[in-house]
């Protein structure tokens, strides 16, 4: 790991916890605050997939969803406490994700990308049309929030702080899987999956695995966001959600350490805080998927290193551009 | 055979066979630029509701007469077209992994436009339906079609039939088929592959387009329409084979069967499970479809 | 002892037969080649062996092991492995990092960080180590697939055309290399042009059409007459 990262990292970290306590005196901002916590926990899962040559996986968000609503029905319909709900519904809707992802898998570049788009499609319309468990499209309210010690609920600036931990533990986790063999397989494979196979890397089972934790990462998320915004519904956990991740990790630098980050801490916010005009949201995304793809591929990440390394010469460049790593 | 259940067959046959026309044709559309450039457009769906969307504007709002908008709209179309290509397309040519980076590309235009129509004609309108091209309504037995609808389907029709002899035996078409089998092969043989897939690109958005204006005339709609026309494009190209403009025919045809049967027993939504369910089956076990291009 | 072992393999495209009945084996230490023009088969051979496409019919084995059905990162923990006539590195990482996906396969088995130094500097990769791989040279790239392969402690290297694209002194040099290469490791090398296969092999293959047309050293098959008038010949309009 470059020293770039560790002290990107370990600056993200502190600036992440302590946001909550720094935004205290505003619930609207402690608001945006933890939705964007939320799409950097996603984020930072989906950059797993999203390497350099990476997959699109359109159907993070139904597998969210899938862990979403499977919560609500665990503390609602059988009583439990979110912190035995939360794992399971995550690790329910990660099983059920890579029995869906399976067979995409197999499927290369555009047909992954249709694929996941299909499995997600037939996820948003099971949420909507399976209404006695998921109340269809008018969705669930009043979910209760977390419960915490001493018979209170987990409110305000303490689940936002909440949130910045699960964040934090989040990247810590996906910083610790690049230094592993495991975490080197996934980029290998995301680079030339031929290639890794010639030298005895088990694609098909590194894939698994990789989906595996992507859908950890997609099912927690959707816990939290079930338990914090208090009301779900089938739109909440949508393609365009999916898409609007993917924007912020690719936005970001897809493949870095610090990409998602960056990514989410810029755009996540903005469409809170562009309250009244939220009918731009759409035209705004939709122009910055274009120009990302068109103009920076790299992401602001990997533009800002080739910025670096065109002043430092030429052998900067190749160790810090490219990190082996998530 | 009672009155009421041959009502019921007939109603069913002509739904069919027009929605299974309009269905044909975008697919036909969708399957020509993908199967050439390697252009999947996601966005469609929304370029077909903007066709019809424009219709409504000028025969409504400017009180055209629905020919004249109809041809405005083509004319239109063919110009946002070739913008397109000249600013976004052509950037793509070689990129590696293109499909992919266009599929992207497209995605982020469907949020665009669907950004726009919910800024504008969201406000308008919760649904639009366009005035005739002709009156009066022809008898199936104890049937009755509009003459509107008939007049849809049968221009669907005709503009597939063109098509397909363009494919076949016009010169541009056959180039357009050497490209679709080997770009390296017809650029050898002397073809200007960048002007094929302008073409294409643009004769592929200009269908989708009509079958949008088509649309408009043979039925109400609302804004959802682009969606649940994108799909069952995509379905239709990846069953029927990507790039073949046969298949879009006969598996857009079958659709539209589908979509008329499912209907009578339970909602449309059924039928999108099915087209999802038929695209993920082919996906897994026949990703060239059933038709060679 | 017998390490590759095909018998009566064969493999069809679409009614056109690529390979026909191929019959071979290649020996511990020796070092095998193949050859046969364009479209005789080579290539397709060379993937049904590693793993990336299935035959039809026929049998393969490595070392006695069954290896018809592996995928090719079995195959690798078999002792097989292969480079790609079109050089393949994963670009976008370090020259170092490609070298550390490598030793991923055998992780604690593998070789010792002292003996991948030795390597390293046998190939003249030691400079390079931070360099993008996509940015090496052509001949730089070769020889990162050596090294990646040679990390992977195999048997047999199979080498699709090793010396493809190099200038004509890399081309002497790659083929030194190759000599040296021997001592560590026995080699497969399929290639159009004689001169490699002459200074390289013990013993050659010859495919044509799809069938092995000869088998022998190489001084035997050049004076071989089918192979004259269906190969050799061919050569000078090649």
């Amino acid at each position: 790991m470059t020293s770039h990262s560790q002290y990107g990292i370990a600056a993200a970290t502190l600036v992440i916890l302590a946001l909550p306590f720094l935004l205290a005196g505003n619930r609207f901002l402690g608001f945006v605050l933890g939705m964007t916590l939320i799409s950097l926990l996603w984020a930072t899962g989906m950059n797993l997939l999203s390497g350099f040559v990476g997959l699109m996986p359109l159907m993070f968000a139904g597998i969210a969803g899938i862990a979403g609503y499977a919560m609500v029905y665990f503390t609602r319909t059988a009583g439990w406490s979110f912190w035995l709900a939360m794992p399971v519904a995550s690790l329910l809707a990660a099983i059920i994700g890579v029995a869906l992802g399976l067979p995409a898998l197999r499927l290369k570049g555009f047909y992954f990308t249709l694929c996941s788009l299909v499995i997600q499609s037939v996820l948003t319309l099971a949420f909507i049309f399976f209404p006695k468990f998921t109340n269809g499209d008018t969705g669930i309210n009043e979910i209760a929030p977390p419960d915490w010690f001493g018979g209170t609920a987990l409110t305000g600036v303490r689940f936002d702080f909440a949130l910045a931990v699960a964040a934090v533990a989040g990247i810590l986790f996906s910083t610790w899987l690049t230094q592993t063999h495991l975490g080197k397989k996934f980029v290998a494979v995301r680079e030339d999956d031929v290639l890794a196979e010639s030298i005895g890397i088990d694609v098909v089972r590194t894939r698994i695995t990789a989906f595996f934790i992507v859908s950890l990462y997609a099912g927690i998320g959707g816990c939290f966001y079930s338990a914090y915004v208090g009301f779900i519904s089938p739109r909440a956990f949508d393609v365009l959600v999916s898409l609007n991740i993917w924007l912020f990790v690719t936005f970001g630098g897809r493949g870095t350490l610090l990409g998602p980050i960056i990514g989410t801490a810029i755009l996540a916010p903005i469409p809170f805080l562009l309250q009244d005009l939220q009918a731009f949201k759409d035209i705004l995304s939709g122009t910055l998927i274009i120009l990302v793809t068109l103009l920076m591929p790299g992401g602001i990440y990997g533009a800002w290193l080739k910025l670096l390394s065109r002043k430092r010469g030429r052998e900067v460049q190749t160790t810090q551009v490219r990190e082996q790593g998530v | 055979m009672s009155d009421s259940s041959l009502l019921i067959v007939l109603s069913t046959l002509s739904t069919g066979l027009i929605m299974g026309a309009i269905f044909s044709l975008v697919a036909a559309g969708v399957t020509i630029v993908y199967g050439c450039v390697w252009l999947p457009n996601a966005s469609n769906g929304q370029f077909f509701l903007l066709a019809a969307l424009v219709v409504w504007t000028f025969t409504l709002s400017f009180g055209w007469s629905s020919l004249a908008a109809s041809l405005a709209v083509i004319v239109l179309g063919v110009l946002l077209a070739v913008v397109l290509e000249l600013v976004l397309i052509r950037r793509l040519y070689n990129a590696p992994n293109r499909n992919v980076a266009y599929f992207v590309v497209t995605l982020g235009l469907t949020q665009i436009l669907s950004g726009i129509f919910s800024l504008t004609y969201a406000k308008w309108s919760d649904q639009f339906s366009v005035p005739p091209v002709i009156e009066g309504i022809t008898m199936l037995g104890p049937f009755p079609i509009s003459n509107n609808r008939l007049l849809a389907m049968v221009v669907s029709l005709g503009v597939l039939g063109l098509l397909f002899a363009l494919l076949r035996y016009h010169p541009y078409g056959r180039a357009l088929r050497a490209v679709f089998q080997n770009r390296e092969a017809a650029a050898l043989r002397g073809v200007n592959v960048r002007a094929i897939y302008r073409l294409s690109f643009v004769l592929g958005s200009t269908i989708i387009f009509l079958g949008g204006i088509l649309f408009a005339f043979a039925y109400s709609f609302d804004l959802s329409v682009a969606w649940t026309m994108s799909i069952t494009a995509f379905a239709i190209m990846i069953v029927g084979g990507p790039g073949s403009v046969l298949g879009a025919l006969v598996v857009g045809m079958t659709f539209g069967f589908t979509q008329a049967i499912v209907s009578i027993f339970a909602s449309p939504t059924v039928a999108m499970f099915s087209y999802l369910g038929a695209m993920l089956i082919m996906l897994l076990f026949q990703p060239n479809g059933l038709f060679k291009r | 002892m017998k390490l590759l072992e095909v018998s009566g393999l064969s493999k069809s495209f679409g009614g056109v037969a690529a390979l026909a009945n191929v019959v071979g084996h290649s020996i511990e230490g020796e070092t095998l080649g193949m050859i046969g023009p364009n479209g005789s088969g080579k290539t397709t051979f060379v993937n049904v062996v590693s793993g990336h496409v299935r035959a039809d019919r026929g049998t393969l084995t490595f070392a006695g092991v069954n290896i018809a059905r592996m995928r090719p990162h079995q195959l690798a923990e078999v002792g097989l492995c292969r480079t790609y006539q079109a050089v393949r590195v994963f670009s976008e990482l370090s020259t170092r990092q490609n070298i550390e996906n490598a030793r991923l396969l055998l992780e604690d088995r593998g070789l010792g960080a002292a003996e991948v130094r030795e390597l390293t500097e046998w190939l003249r990769l030691d400079r390079n180590l931070d360099k993008q791989a996509g940015s090496l040279t052509l001949f730089e790239q070769r020889r990162l697939e050596l090294l990646m392969r040679l990390v992977l402690k195999p048997r047999l290297i199979m080498l699709d055309e090793p010396v493809g694209g190099l200038a004509v002194t890399e081309v002497n040099e790659m083929i030194t290399l190759l000599q040296e290469l021997k001592a560590r490791c026995s080699l497969f090398v399929i290639e159009h042009t004689m001169r490699v296969i002459r200074e390289l092999a013990d013993r050659v293959m010859v495919l044509i059409a799809g069938e092995k047309v000869a088998d022998g050293p190489p001084s035997e098959i050049l004076q071989n007459q089918r192979v004259i008038d269906e190969y050799l010949g061919n050569a000078a309009h090649a």
